[in-house]
């Protein structure tokens, strides 16, 4: 019975990540982590963190937002993509086919959350991808590996034994820039 | 907001494609007005038609040329995305410039066509089929009416396309209004009708009355809806959500102010169709008598291509600027 709803769930996974800001101290090792995993090449990322700085001395806050592909459930992206480079796993991974991209740009303005870059070296749009080799591989991403603190949870929305799962079942959340209409699914904590 | 990821060849090809869909527009219009059963301005016909299959070739080229991979762009014809303007935008574009280069073709005298063949040469021209060497001996002016008629949609499919283009992303609120595709046709038409008064004036046969009448007239109607869409597209903006309003403050206090009230809504715009009207007022007043001072009619031909290329400048550029944070 058990391995019958490991498969049924496996059938319609979607792959979500749930990030608690809170948590972060924007050490960069995600950064870092995602960098030496796909290579990414120099002055270009396919994560980072946003940093804000709000209140008046000496009531000071300082808040860390960890972004990067938001894996939208109807990702514009794919939408403008003359070509079909830009693709969607069925479960959910945005990803671009490297052999068809003709580097138009298009996707890089139709992102609402600027997560996508012209890479330097293959004159190809990259981005990131949630790190699809390792998912394969029944991994984690390797932000998600390398946090210290914690801050982000990997899983499929549709496994309710999940972590990922249950975060999103008990806890407030929100997603960012919901009015795109992208469906992003990236869920931050609150 | 990072920097610009479209940059000058994309605002050089949005105002060369624009230029050929209006140029194509205009000498359709021109040839399918008819006059004693024979087009009634054919001398702007001609021009529009010797001169649409240029700006837009180029244009692609430079399409072509931003790509990152240029080698690549054929995929984009043996991929069809019909969710994505960009491939429908190439195929619009690819029957255009064959169209317009079929339409100059049919506006070339039989010995022009002639001559333009013997160029060829002898090794090439001995090889061409006889089945389409009848074809290019073919009386192709009987055509012009019809491909005036065809061209009609196509061309002001690629002038909406640019704007289009821009406006069909979400992501950018400063595009994603449902003004900015009318407003890119507008100022095309109104740019490819520029550019026939000013080649019309520079042409050694003395322009006639009539002609500069259609012109003008067009012009003047096209500017004036141009104008119509650009209030309300500000007026409208203002009066919308965060977002939209945040990103015409691009045009509204941001960077972009001098350039767009000065440059495009004054020296591109407002003085032009200044002088039109002055220029006109005879006709539009009914006393009077129309007469046409070429250098008048020159400058403000020459703004009205200016104001076209300002307001894809403006676009391209305080766009991307744009965003939801």
């Amino acid at each position: 019975m058990a391995t019958k709803t490991l498969k049924s769930s496996k059938a319609i996974r979607r792959f979500a990540m749930v990030i608690d800001a809170k948590k972060c101290i924007n050490c960069k090792a995600c950064v870092v982590a995602c960098k030496a995993e796909n290579q990414v090449p120099l002055g270009v990322f396919r994560n980072w963190i946003d940093e804000e700085a709000s209140g008046e001395y000496p009531n000071l806050r300082m808040s860390f937002d960890p972004e990067q592909c938001h894996h939208c459930a109807d990702p514009s992206c794919v939408r403008v993509c003359p070509t079909g480079a830009s693709w969607q796993r069925k479960d959910g991974i945005v990803l671009v086919n490297d052999d068809d991209c003709i580097g138009c740009k298009y996707c890089i303005i139709a992102c609402p959350y600027n997560a996508r870059y012209h890479n330097p070296e293959t004159h190809t749009v990259g981005k990131c991808t949630f790190c699809s080799h390792r998912v394969d591989r029944g991994e984690v991403p390797a932000c998600v590996e390398t946090c210290p603190s914690k801050v982000r949870v990997f899983g499929d929305l549709h496994d309710p034994k999940s972590h990922l799962h249950q975060l999103l079942a008990t806890r407030r959340y929100e997603v960012k820039n919901p009015q795109t209409g992208n469906g992003p699914q990236l869920y931050y904590l609150l | 907001m990072r920097e610009p990821v479209w940059e000058f060849l994309i605002v050089n090809y949005l105002f060369l494609g624009g230029l050929s869909a209006g140029l194509y527009f205009a000498s359709a219009l021109a040839t399918w007005i008819q006059e004693d059963g024979r087009s009634a301005y054919p001398r702007i016909a001609r021009w529009g038609a010797l001169l649409a299959p240029w700006p837009v070739s180029l244009g692609s080229a430079l399409l072509i040329l931003d790509l990152g991979k240029p080698f690549r762009f054929w995929k984009i014809f043996f991929h069809f995305r019909w969710r994505s303007p960009m491939s429908i935008g190439s195929w619009l574009l690819l029957a255009f410039t064959f169209l317009s280069i079929a339409y100059l073709w049919a506006w070339l005298d039989q010995e022009e066509r002639y001559s333009l063949q013997a160029r060829i040469p002898e090794k090439l021209r001995t090889r061409i089929p006889a089945r389409v060497q009848r074809w290019l001996d073919l009386d192709a002016s009987a055509w012009r009416r019809n491909l005036a008629m065809v061209g009609f949609p196509i061309a002001v499919g690629v002038g909406i396309y640019t704007g289009v283009l821009l406006g069909a992303v979400q992501a950018r609120p400063f595009w994603n209004t449902n003004l900015v595709a009318q407003m890119f046709l507008f100022s095309a038409l109104s740019s490819g009708t520029a550019a026939l008064v000013v080649a019309r004036l520079l042409d050694r046969e003395p322009v006639e009355l009539k002609e500069m009448r259609f012109l003008y007239s067009m012009d003047i109607t096209l500017i004036v809806l141009e104008l119509f869409i650009v209030l309300p597209y500000l007026i409208h903006g203002e009066l919308s959500s965060l977002a939209v309003k945040q990103a015409l403050a691009q045009v509204l206090g941001g960077p972009f102010t001098i350039v767009f009230w000065m440059l495009f809504m004054g020296v591109g715009l407002l003085l032009p169709l200044t002088i039109e009207l002055f220029e006109f007022k005879p006709v539009i007043l009914g006393k009077g008598t129309f007469h046409i001072q070429p250098r008048w009619a020159l400058t403000a031909g020459g703004l009205v291509l200016f104001g076209g290329y300002m307001l894809r400048y403006i676009f391209v550029f305080a766009g991307q600027a744009t965003g939801f944070r």
